[in-house]
This record gives C-alpha cells, structure tokens and sequence, in this order.
C-alpha cells in the first residue's frame, strides 16, 4: 500500500518538475523564428551567399587577382579576367572580372575566399534561399551577386547589357 | 687545367675550378644564394645586393656573385646578418614599388614576391608617396611598368649580348632611372620577349597574355613549336582548352633559355576565326560543310576506284606533321594506294650530305655543339631571322667560350659583328670565298659548318671534300626550313627514298611536277600548300587536302579535312639538326582531327587496316623505333621531353636525290609559311609588317 503511494507522490513530483520548465519557458522570450512567414535574423558574420561589392564610386572592387579561385577548397570560383580601358571601366585595378562565376553545388560556405580577398571585394552576404530542383541554376554569374550601385555614385561606364538576370 | 679551389660554403666544402664565382660554387653544393641581377651566361652587373654573403676574415659582407673563390675560404650563406642586409635591400626595392601584386601579371612566379616572403619585408618605412610614372606599351608584345622595376639590367644584357640586338638601355639616374628602348618610344627589335621572360619582377609584361589568367591556373605543356626547324621546346600555357601562353618554363629543351616571337607568342594561328571546322566536300562547284562520316566515304570511294582503275594518284606530304604522320602517310601511298609520285617541299639538301659523309663518324652537329665547338662557319644564311636558335647558340659560344665564327652570306649579317671573318659574295661563290678562309680554318682544332640551300647537290660533295681536306673534325648541319622537313625526308616523302635513306629503287614525281602535270587522276595533300600564290594546278584532279585553314591548295580541294595543328596532337617530329621530341598535345581544337587519325579512319574507311597498320602515335612510332634506320632510340629519353639525335645513314645512298627540287622559302623571323599568316602577333609587330 505504502508503495502506492510513494508511487503517486512521485509521479506528482516529476508532473510538476516538467511543467515548471514548461511554464518558465512560457514566460522567457521566444527563440523560433516564424520563416518563412516573418525573414529569418542573421548574426552579422553568418556565412551566405556571396556578395561582390562595389567601392564607393560604384566600380567593382574585383581586380580579378583569382585568388579567391586559389583559396577556394571545393575549386567553385571560375574567372575570366580583362582589361579595363578608357571606354570600358568596370574596375578600380588594371583588370576586372569578365565573368565571376561561383558554383554552389559545390561551395562549402568556408569563407576562404573572403579570407583571400586583397581588395575585399567577395564577401559573405545572408542569401540563404539557393535550393532549386535544377543543379544548373546554381551557378550564380557575376550579375547575381554584385552589390548594387550605391546611390549618387556614378561610376565611367557600366557594364554592356545583356548580362542581365540568367533566370534562376 | 689548372688546380681546383677548394673552400667551404654553410660549412660544407667544394671543389671548383679557380675564377668560379662564389655563388656559382654555392649552386653547385644545392645552396642557392638569392640574386636578381644576377643571371647565369651573362655579364656581370652587381646591382641588386641580394646574393650578399658573409666571408670569414672579411670585414663586410660580400656580393656572392661577382666574388670569385679563393683557397680556404668560408662563406656563409644564411646568417642573421645576412638575412637583416637582405630584408633591408628589399625593403629598398620596394620603396617605389607599387603593391599591386593582384593585378600584376608577374604575381605567383615573381622573384621578389618570393624573396619578401622569405625574409619578410613586407612592411615599409617609407611613407613618402611613391615616385610614379604610367605604363607603356613599346610593341603589340612588349609593355614596360617603371615602377616595378627593380633596375636590375637583365633586360638590357639579354637583348644585347644574348640577341645580339641591343634594343634596350637605361635612361635618367638615380631614383628616375628607367629602362628603355633605344628607338625613343618604341622597339624595332626581335620581338622575341627575352627580356619579358628573364625581369625578376612584373616590369616588363607580356602584350599577349596581358591580363588573362594568373600562372597557377595553367597547366603547362611542354611541346616542340611548329614554326621553324629549330626544334624550340614551348611550354604552352593551357587553361580551359585554351592556350594563354607560350615560354620556356623549366628551359629543359635544346634551346635552354631561347624563345623567339614564334615559339612564345604565335601559337595564336590555332584559333583563329578562319580555322576549319569541319569536312567540306564540293557539290555544284562549291565547298560545302559536311559530316566526318560522308566526307571519310567520299574520299574512301574515291581512292579506292582510282586504285583500283590504276590511275595516276599523287601524294604531297607535309614538312610540319610528326614522323609518324608521315610514316604512315608514306605507307599509305605506297602500299595502300600503291603509288610511287610522293614528295613534299625539300628546303635543304639532306640527301646529298649524308651520302657524302658515308663512312664518317660523328659528322652531324647537334644544337649544342653549335655552342661547344670553337670554330663555326656559317654559308649562306642569314641565322638570326632564318634559325633564330642556332645563331643564339653561336652567339652565346662566342661570348663564353670565344669561338671564331666565319660568316660567307650574300648579306650582312648579326654574326658580322663578332666574326673572326666576313665574307660577302653571291651563292655561287660561297664555296670559293670559303676556299680563302682555308688557312684559318685549318688551324681550328674543331669546326661546325653550318650552310644553306645555296649549297646542294655537287656543291655539298665539294664542301665535305673541303671539310675532310683540313684533316680536322669537322661536323655538318643541313639547314632546312619548317618544324619536321628533316623528318619528313627521314620518313621518305620521297619517290626515290624509303624511310630511313633506303633507296626505293622506283621514279615518282615530285611535287611540282604533280602540280603541274596535266595527267594527274588524283591528288592527296597533306598540310601542304604547293598552289601558294595563285599557281594553277595543270590537269584536273581529283583534289583531297588536309588543312587547317582554306589556302590556295583547300580552295582548289574537291574534299578538305579540317586537320589539327601541332599543338593539338601527339608524335615526334625531327629539327635541322636531326635530333627528335616529342609533341604533346595541348588543347583540341573543335571540330579537327589529327593527319594520322584522318588517314587512319580513311585507310579503315578502305578496308585496309590489317594492311597499313594501327593508327596511334606511339604504335606508329614503334614501328619507326623498329624499322626505321637511325630512329631506334631509347624512348625513355623521348617520352620524358628530351631530344636525340638520329643516328646517320652511315653508308651511300645511291639515288638522284634531285638537288634541283631543293628550295628553301628563306621564312624570316616574322613569316612561318602558310601559318605565319594566320598568327594576329606576327602581323600584329611592326618588323612583320616590313616583311610583308
């Protein structure tokens, strides 16, 4: 009989231990995040998708130096680099990024490129939404990633047309 | 001799010869002793004070590189001394050196990138503004950036003493000291990109791979260029299935150091836009593009019945194809097609010479001994622009060993500068101006003599009586023009001669006769263009060309192959000197394939593939290694990118070898034949344009 008892008493005992987390959680602020009703909070140094940036004329900070293509462990980072002349200036450097292209099938967001980066121009935005049923769209041109043109910069020349979105 | 110095380096002790410079003796241990200016072959300048080094009894320290040995001396290479003078010598350097190693095409193969690395001057007190002064573009191929360079002088000697051109110099002093070109702003030189191949650093850059990729993003193959008979390793720069550069990266072919325009930049040809792509074959009068599969039957259905009917059917080989191409070829026509008219363009009278120096041993020269041998004749050519190499050899031979160098030409020539003599007469009397130099040469322990296609037929005969008549060994180098001519005879191209010098025993036509002819049923051409300038063909055959582009000859074709150029293939091809390497294949242009896989699916197409034989480069070669007279090499030196020279006949070959038919089409530095053309650098330079 006493055993009975001793049972229910502890079995109230562990209800109430486990309701207690439960109400003190209650009561703390939440942590889940309502994506995909509500965007999704970043740490500032979270690892995304990239982002080329521009300087603060507008022209691209990539010198196309491919050392970002060296540093890259999963190989993802094709360039073509070109000269910039008077009529075309895309970059600050000598040289910029023909095509730029990162292959995120393979990109392992280790963040060495960035690492690599003399001139700061590749760096980790908060993009997370890459998953496509189609493994060829995720090899995201220059145009996908360039930061846009700040506003009152009027960079010489913009690059040609016809390297508008590649339909993702 | 004289006794060998013995001293100690980074407490090791060596033995060289006395007057070796210390950081030459410190090579010889493995111990490299940092230099800029510095460069080995050349003279002496001492302007980096890099090699700096420390020597026991000696107050300071010590430039390893213009500091000869002395008994008992011990040096020290890598001391904390050392190193501080090294890390401040380079904080020097780069005291107006810009810092844009990213977009420099120097970056990752750059000298003083590497030396700043190792002893860590990346830093700088300097914070005054840098000295600036913009780039400049002195050719289509040459662009020079003052600030980056370091002003170590190896441009200005490697034009000077090792082109023997002397474009460059030194202009201003002090911090404003400039390279430049002695042609005020621009260079009327060589073209030849020496000096942007020897600058430490990215002062000097290449116009053709300007900003293209970086050196790490290549692969590099190791290839023979196609362009002259020198027999040039390049090292071509390969990135996607494209072709960014040509140099002489590990310098471990027989021309060392030596590149000219056309071994570093006029690899261009392969794509250009005029390159075919596919078979055409001619319907209503026109060529039209048509698949492998019906141009292969066309051409298959077509030999097949001429054969058969037993027409006439002529075969024109090509002097830029590997031997294998062209032992499979010659294989080809004679056993497949059973015909005896084939022949290609012959530039320099091979024939005549090995048959004249039957019995001689070691009576061919190689590329080195043009460098070796202390006495050169040169006879009737003009070395610098025909035979780049060959005359870079001799000038080196000159300035390091002081050979004597007789030059008999028609015109002036580079050699004339240092020659102990220059003779001008006409070709004709090459022979007697050679005649006068008798006494001289008789006094040479050794002698090279190196002649043109002014010298054929009874000429070669007279000049071998004349080098057998000074009673001293004397060795011979038939020059001959394209990149495999001395292969293509080798191969036996020839109605008179099987491969290997052996006689066939049977008359052909030769080329210009086939041209000519007006009984001709059908014409087989490989890489060949003998209707070059409008030349029309005499009868009306049927014409199948292999071509890499639409020439004359493909214009007149009924069937054009679109053929791969050297660069896109595997073999072995043979240089003036008769010393073979291999070709390696560097990228594969769209739509081509190579001469022997083109015969080989043609001779499949015909049912004859039991007969002729398999159709792979290293099948074919070992075949040729096999039966081939003089071509049984060892292949491990060959197929690790090393030449060897074929061994001789060594016996008469006694055949008209039709001294009449040889023609040299004197190419000169800017010009390579029917590819020259197609090449956008070598139209592109200003000397090209001269030529043309």
């Amino acid at each position: 009989m006493a055993n009975t008892i001793t049972q229910i008493i502890e079995s109230a005992a562990a209800v109430a231990k486990g309701m207690s987390v439960t109400f003190k959680e209650m009561m703390s602020p939440t942590v889940t995040e309502n994506y995909p009703d509500e965007p999704p909070k970043f740490e500032e140094r979270y690892r995304g998708a990239h982002v080329l940036q521009r300087d603060e004329n507008g022209m691209e900070k990539c010198v196309a130096c491919f050392l970002c293509a060296a540093a890259c462990p999963a190989n993802c980072i094709y360039i073509e680099a070109a000269e910039n002349t008077d009529l075309v200036r895309i970059s600050g450097g000598e040289r910029y990024a023909k095509v730029y292209n990162i292959d995120y099938n393979r990109c392992i967001f280790c963040g060495y490129c960035v690492e690599a980066c003399p001139t700061d121009a590749i760096t980790h935005g908060h993009g997370f939404e890459l998953a496509s049923y189609n493994t060829s769209t995720l090899v995201y041109r220059k145009e996908d990633m360039l930061a846009p043109i700040p506003p009152g910069a009027r960079p010489p020349v913009i690059a040609s047309s016809g390297t508008a979105a590649n339909g993702h | 001799m004289a006794e060998l110095v013995s001293l100690t380096i980074d407490g090791r002790t060596v033995q060289v010869p006395p007057g070796t410079l210390v950081i030459d003796a410190a090579k010889k241990i493995g111990v490299e002793v940092p230099a800029f200016c510095y460069y080995e072959g050349l003279s002496l300048q001492a302007a980096c004070r890099m090699c700096l080094v420390e020597v026991e009894k000696m107050p300071k320290l010590m430039a390893g590189c213009t500091l000869p040995v002395a008994e008992g001396m011990v040096v020290r290479t890598e001391t904390p001394t050392i190193a501080k003078a090294r890390k401040s010598t380079l904080e020097f350097l780069l005291t107006n050196h810009p810092l844009d190693c990213p977009v420099c095409d120097k970056g990752g193969e750059c000298e003083l990138q590497d030396m700043v690395f190792r002893y860590g001057a990346g830093e700088s007190r300097y914070t005054e503004i840098k000295h600036h002064v913009d780039e400049k573009q002195w050719s289509p191929v040459v662009y020079f950036d003052a600030p980056r360079c370091i002003l170590c002088y190896r441009c200005v000697r490697i034009c000077d003493e090792g082109m023997g051109v002397g474009a460059l110099g030194v202009i201003n002093r002090g911090v404003v000291s400039e390279i430049a070109p002695n042609k005020t702003d621009h260079l009327e030189c060589d073209e030849c990109g020496m000096c942007i191949d020897i600058c430490p650093v990215g002062a000097l850059t290449s116009g053709a791979y300007r900003y293209k990729t970086r050196p790490w993003e290549m692969q590099h193959v190791g290839t023979i260029c196609t362009h002259c008979s020198n027999g040039c390793k390049t090292t071509l720069g390969v990135r996607n299935n494209e072709i960014m550069r040509g140099d002489n990266r590990d310098q471990s072919g027989v021309n060392g150091e030596f590149l000219c325009i056309k071994g570093r930049y006029a690899f261009d040809f392969y794509h250009h836009q005029e390159r075919l792509q596919s078979p055409l074959v001619r319907k209503n009068g026109k060529l039209e593009p048509v698949s492998w599969k019906e141009a292969l039957e066309a051409a298959a259905a077509r030999l097949k019945a001429a054969r058969d009917a037993g027409s006439k059917i002529g075969v024109i080989g090509s002097t830029r194809t590997s031997n294998e191409e062209n032992f499979y070829l010659q294989k080809f026509a004679r056993l497949g097609l059973g015909t005896n008219h084939i022949d290609h363009h012959r530039t320099g009278d091979v024939v005549t010479l090995l048959d004249a120096l039957s019995g001689q041993k070691d009576a061919l020269a190689t590329t080195a001994d043009l460098y070796e041998k202390p006495a050169i004749v040169v006879l009737g050519a003009d070395l610098a622009l025909e035979h780049p190499l060959l005359s870079f050899q001799i000038r080196a031979n000159f300035r390091h060993h002081q050979a004597r160098v007789y030059a008999v030409t028609e015109k002036p020539v580079r050699e004339d500068k240092y020659a102990a003599a220059a003779i001008r007469c006409d070709a004709a009397g090459e022979l007697a101006a050679l005649e006068t130099l008798r006494e001289k040469l008789a006094n040479e322990p050794e002698l090279v003599i190196v002649f043109g296609d002014t010298v054929k037929g009874d000429a070669v005969r007279k000049l071998v009586a004349f080098g057998s008549s000074l009673g001293k060994p004397v060795k011979y180098v038939a020059l001959v023009d394209y990149s495999n001519s001395r292969g293509a005879m080798d191969m036996g191209l020839v109605p008179e001669l099987l491969p290997g010098y052996r006689p066939s025993g049977q008359t052909g036509m030769s080329a210009g006769e086939m041209v000519a002819s007006g009984d001709l049923d059908m014409l087989y051409i490989v890489g060949a263009n003998p209707l070059e300038g409008g030349q029309p063909l005499g009868g009306k055959p049927f014409v199948i060309v292999h071509e890499m582009f639409l020439t004359e000859t493909a214009q007149a074709a009924d069937i054009v192959f679109p053929a791969s150029s050297a660069y896109e293939k595997n073999g072995t091809v043979t240089s003036v000197t008769g010393e073979v390497q291999q070709l390696k294949k560097a990228v594969q242009a769209m739509g081509t394939k190579p001469d022997l896989e083109i015969l080989g699916l043609l001779v499949r197409e015909m049912g004859l593939a039991a007969q002729i034989g398999p159709w792979t480069p290293d099948k074919v070669f070992q075949e040729i290694r096999e039966t081939v007279p003089g071509y049984n090499m060892p292949l491990p030196v060959i197929a690790t990118g090393g030449a060897v020279q074929t061994a001789p006949v060594n016996g008469r070959i006694e055949v008209d070898a039709r001294p009449d038919l040889v023609r040299s089409s004197r190419d000169g530095l800017f010009t390579s034949g029917t590819l020259g053309r197609y090449s956008k650098v070598l139209n592109s330079v200003v000397e090209g344009r001269h030529h043309t």
